[in-house]
């Protein structure tokens, strides 16, 4: 066990290292992937448009967005923030993080189901008109007879 | 008396309430991590709101965000990575006691973030000046986008990346009182690398949020 290590005046010593050829390459792969998302972004019909319809080429799009930043966030995490290198319990405590954000997200099972108990306010809107005020004396909605077939529910 | 027996064979430097120098500093470490989840709560809550808001108005916010200047977006990705990298060598040049490389990397990494924050504010001048931002003043020209929802993009777009400034001002102010106090040799950072590794974690989860930022604000795709 660490009792025998041997004195070191007020000196700590780290057990971990990272090399400086590995901190360049993640940041090579960093400038690298931010390069190819500025570079899919702007071409605007890029492969998922010219295979699927619009609806499905801008969730591909999104996916592709959001895939490389995870990637470019992981790259950070284990290597520049060294949770590669890190205990369990450190690596516990970022995990943790992520998985309280990824619960908050249970709040889309309330506004993707809104259109089966219509809520005041979160109504579609018509071009140029204003967010409803508070304590307009608008009738309330109606509530919907049947909900409606799943396809119908909008896209991103 | 096993206490005891263990006191005296401590290395030097680990605190009573520790077994070894390693469980101490992953005491600090989950501290610091510990911080840091209360972060990406703290960041969170606009990160949903965001999606909330782009999962209802996908196509007019893509026509909205063209308003952004994604040239600066990119140049500030560059230097906030950019300065996540002289962070981390500042870690190494710590681990290894190079007080002189230390200093340099964290005057780089000031530097970097001084760079974000003159770009940033060129930005949001440009911003006020053509009335983008939200408020009595806001004002949308283009007929066949809701001025209602271009004015949610802003408030989102101004909530996130002030938030996010907010935190890249604290990190100035921390990684410059933590560059005094090593350029004085205080013995709060004397041969101890754990202050740098922590106001490292912070920079570096600063670097993290721009990196969801810049694509969500500046790259929606059609």
């Amino acid at each position: 066990m660490a009792y025998s290590t041997p004195h070191e005046p007020a000196s700590f010593h780290a057990e971990h290292v990272t090399p400086v050829a590995t901190l360049l390459k993640a940041y090579a792969a960093l400038i690298t992937l931010m390069v190819i998302t500025i570079a899919t972004a702007l071409a605007p019909h890029y492969v998922a448009s010219e295979f699927f319809n619009s609806q499905i080429g801008s969730v591909f799009n999104n996916l592709v967005a959001m895939t490389i930043a995870v990637v470019k966030a992981l790259i950070v995490l284990l290597i520049f923030m060294g949770l590669r290198n890190g205990s369990k319990t450190v690596r516990l405590y970022a995990v943790m993080g992520f998985v309280w954000f990824l619960l908050m997200f249970i709040v889309f099972a309330d506004y993707g189901t809104r259109q089966w108990e219509p809520v005041r306010g979160w109504e579609p809107i018509a071009p140029g008109s204003m967010p409803r005020q508070r304590g307009s004396s608008e009738p309330d909605i109606e509530r919907t007879p049947a909900p409606p077939p799943l396809s119908t529910i909008p896209g991103p | 008396m096993s206490s005891l027996a263990h006191e005296s064979t401590k290395p030097e430097g680990v605190f009573e309430q520790f077994e070894t120098l390693d469980q101490q500093q992953d005491t600090y470490m989950i501290g610091m991590w510990a911080f840091l989840v209360t972060e990406v709560m703290f960041f969170g809550v606009l990160f949903l709101a965001y999606a909330v808001y782009r999962w209802k108005y996908q196509s007019i916010f893509y026509e909205v965000h063209n308003e952004l200047d994604l040239l600066k977006g990119g140049i500030n990705t560059v230097i906030l990575l950019t300065s996540s990298l002289t962070m981390a060598l500042a870690v190494r040049f710590a681990q290894l006691n190079d007080k002189r490389g230390q200093l340099r990397m964290l005057g780089a990494t000031l530097c970097g973030a001084f760079g974000f924050l003159v770009v940033k504010s060129l930005e949001y001048s440009a911003k006020f000046q053509h009335h983008h931002f939200p408020g009595p003043d806001f004002r949308w020209e283009d007929p066949t986008v809701p001025a209602s929802v271009a004015q949610l993009f802003f408030s989102l777009y101004f909530a996130a990346t002030g938030l996010h400034g907010v935190h890249v001002i604290i990190g100035i102010l921390v990684i410059s009182s933590l560059a005094i106090l090593v350029a004085r040799d205080h013995p709060l950072v004397k041969g101890d690398y754990i202050p740098t590794e922590m106001i490292g974690l912070y920079w570096h989860f600063v670097d993290l949020v721009w990196i969801f930022l810049f694509p969500l604000f500046y790259l929606i795709p059609k």
